[in-house]
């Protein structure tokens, strides 16, 4: 199985015009003015997904069996409390025609009965065709669907275990993820397609416009990336002395323009680096305000100077928070290069406190001027008990990436150690632009 | 997006995401968050009230392959966009006025060249010029974020920026 960014894109537009459908039927069916959110094309490890779904809120899903152009699964998933408030607007709204009992019923919702779950039912597919059609729309080609299935549970397992081709553990599936939320009360359902694998081939087969990447260099590379984020937070542990781990790391190919929307809508304080080798591109790490006191304070000695300061960051903190971020940028690239055999240098660091989408933008222009989409290579570090939450945004430069993974060997990946380099960096790390190499292991 | 509240006439508010475009008229506010190296577009017609707002990332939708799908992305596109649907909505070519906001340059990248926000901010005066719309206000440049905020009854665009220790500079075009 081959993949381009020709037939990602596709994909791409798929899952958004598949998001929009679903949105629009939502709304004409509850009145509730909903919107597409973020539409995501994610590579992502079995575990990982189970890992991402098991956030502790009971959940419901409807799902559905495809064959034709697209084999697999769609689940459309509800938090379980989400659901209930539809299905009882919903029935609401048609007891006021038909009999109050109804909506004396309705009214009290908190549990599924026949009559509830066959609405949360339709609902459900309602808005999984919503999906299928515009995917249909875009491949110009007929799906077909089964008829859909109510879920509800917990765990992961009661949503996907029973999807005879959902990703076993250590399988890096190609997931479709969408979000769409309602305007005035912030309410989302996430989709998930689960292609079958050979499905999925044939149609890469035929939307690829060139040689295209073997599929299983992607995973390799997406391998390769997990060093890389786990060497992150072996770094941020040793020099901060906060035990952090790597909480989500996701591969995930967007539009450019959808990066921004992803950060979060405050002020966050950022280093970022420009990488030069086979890949380039850019990265950066953001944090926010509360997390980069944290850090501040943990590396700074107190008394050492304007650490104390309320609110900005001053001149010692800003270097800390470089030097981390310097140190951190060497140990993922590292990761990178040496799987790769090659060298990946990277630029001094640049500090940023500002708006989160202003400290994104100026690099999704800058790759924008030659492509459209982007492999981002998303993870999310946190420390148990405090506050550290760094989120990381590794964005390569499209055509040296696809350079890199036609020139990956994936047999190298479980053989190279991945080694961050502690000794040459100095004084404050604005110095920075450590180079990162296969060679330089201490 | 056009959003619609629960009361019919209440102004809305509809946020315009990175690459879109959006035209509306009276006391509707038409926002965009975190411009950094992008640069927001407004074009109002003090007569009719109606207005638009684009929030653009690049600077050359005529070399671009995808511009007729994503007008707004572009600062030229965005800019003959806008004015197409205000024109189309009553107002009159002639007595459009332009502001400007955006196109920061927060980081000193070699890649950068001259840097991405000088860039489009370039592109969007050029493309007024031609098209000989008066610029008539604009926040510009610089190496901070901003938020802005366009009411097209009364053609005011707010520029909201932070400065390093976190406070919140109001500027009002």
């Amino acid at each position: 199985m081959k993949l381009d960014v020709n037939a990602l894109g596709t994909f791409y537009r798929m899952a958004r015009e598949g998001a929009g459908l679903a949105a629009g039927r939502l709304t004409h069916m509850t009145d509730v003015e909903t919107r597409a959110g973020v539409t995501k094309l994610n590579f992502m490890r079995g575990r990982e997904i189970r890992r991402d779904f098991e956030d502790s809120t009971a959940k419901v899903g409807v799902r559905v069996e495809l064959t034709g152009a697209i084999e697999g699964y769609s689940v459309i998933v509800f938090e379980r409390e989400n659901a209930l408030r539809i299905v009882e607007s919903l029935l609401e709204e048609s007891a006021t025609d038909t009999d109050s009992d109804l909506s004396d019923e309705a009214g009290e919702l908190d549990e599924f009965n026949e009559m509830t779950r066959s609405a949360a039912t339709e609902v459900g597919n309602i808005m999984n065709n919503g999906f299928i059609d515009g995917w249909a729309d875009v491949l110009e080609t007929v799906i077909d669907v089964s008829t859909p299935e109510f879920v509800e549970g917990r765990s992961a397992d009661t949503f996907f275990d029973e999807v005879e081709k959902a990703p076993a553990g250590d399988d890096l599936a190609l997931l479709f993820q969408s979000q769409i939320e309602t305007v005035e009360t912030q309410v989302g359902f996430s989709h998930y397609l689960f292609p079958e694998r050979e499905s999925m081939a044939a149609l890469l087969d035929r939307l690829r416009t060139s040689g295209g990447i073997e599929y299983d260099k992607l995973d390799g590379f997406d391998r390769m990336a997990e060093r890389g984020a786990e060497e992150v937070a072996k770094t941020a542990t040793t020099l901060t002395g906060i035990d952090t781990s790597v909480e989500i790391r996701r591969l995930n190919f967007v539009s450019l323009e959808t990066i921004p929307e992803q950060v979060p809508d405050e002020r966050l304080v950022g280093v970022a680096f420009e990488f030069d080798g086979v890949p380039s591109g850019y990265l950066l790490f953001l944090f926010d305000e509360e997390s980069a006191n944290e850090i501040v304070d943990a590396m700074v000695p107190t008394g050492a100077g304007d650490t104390a300061e309320t609110d900005g960051f001053g001149q010692m903190g800003q270097s800390a928070i470089q030097e981390l971020g310097n140190i951190m940028a060497s140990g993922f690239l590292d990761g990178w290069a040496n799987v790769l055999d090659t060298t990946i240098d990277h630029s001094t660091p640049e500090f940023i406190h500002d708006i989160g989408a202003a400290a994104v933008d100026p690099v999704v222009i800058q790759l924008g001027e030659d492509q459209e989409f982007a492999f981002v290579f998303d993870t999310v570090i946190v420390a148990a008990g405090r506050e550290f939450d760094c989120e990381v945004y590794a964005i390569p430069d499209e055509s040296d990436l696809e350079r890199a993974l036609n020139d990956l060997d994936v047999d190298r990946i479980e053989e190279e150690p991945t080694t961050a380099e502690f000794q040459n960096v100095t004084g404050t790390g604005t110095d920075g632009g450590a180079g990162t190499g296969a060679d330089t292991d201490t | 997006m056009k959003t619609y509240g629960t009361e019919p006439g209440a102004p809305t508010s509809v946020q315009v995401g990175i690459s879109e475009l959006t035209v509306s008229d009276g006391d509707d506010t038409l926002k965009s968050y975190g411009l950094g190296s992008c640069v927001a577009i407004a074009l109002y017609d003090p007569e009719t009230e109606i207005g638009g707002l684009a929030h653009t990332m690049l600077p050359d939708g005529d070399e671009a392959e995808n511009s007729d799908r994503k007008p707004g992305k572009y600062a030229d596109t965005a800019i003959r966009a806008l004015l197409r649907r205000m024109v189309e909505r009553g107002a009159s070519y002639t007595t459009v006025e332009a502001k400007l906001a955006g196109g920061s340059d927060m980081f000193e990248f070699d890649s950068f060249g001259d840097g991405v926000g000088k860039r489009n901010i370039d592109a969007a005066k050029a493309e007024l010029e031609k098209l000989g719309v008066p610029l008539v206000a604009s926040d510009l440049g610089g190496d901070r974020g901003r938020t802005v905020e366009f009411t097209p009854e009364t053609g005011t665009l707010l520029v909201k920026s932070s400065d390093e220790n976190g406070d919140h500079g109001v500027t009002e075009l």
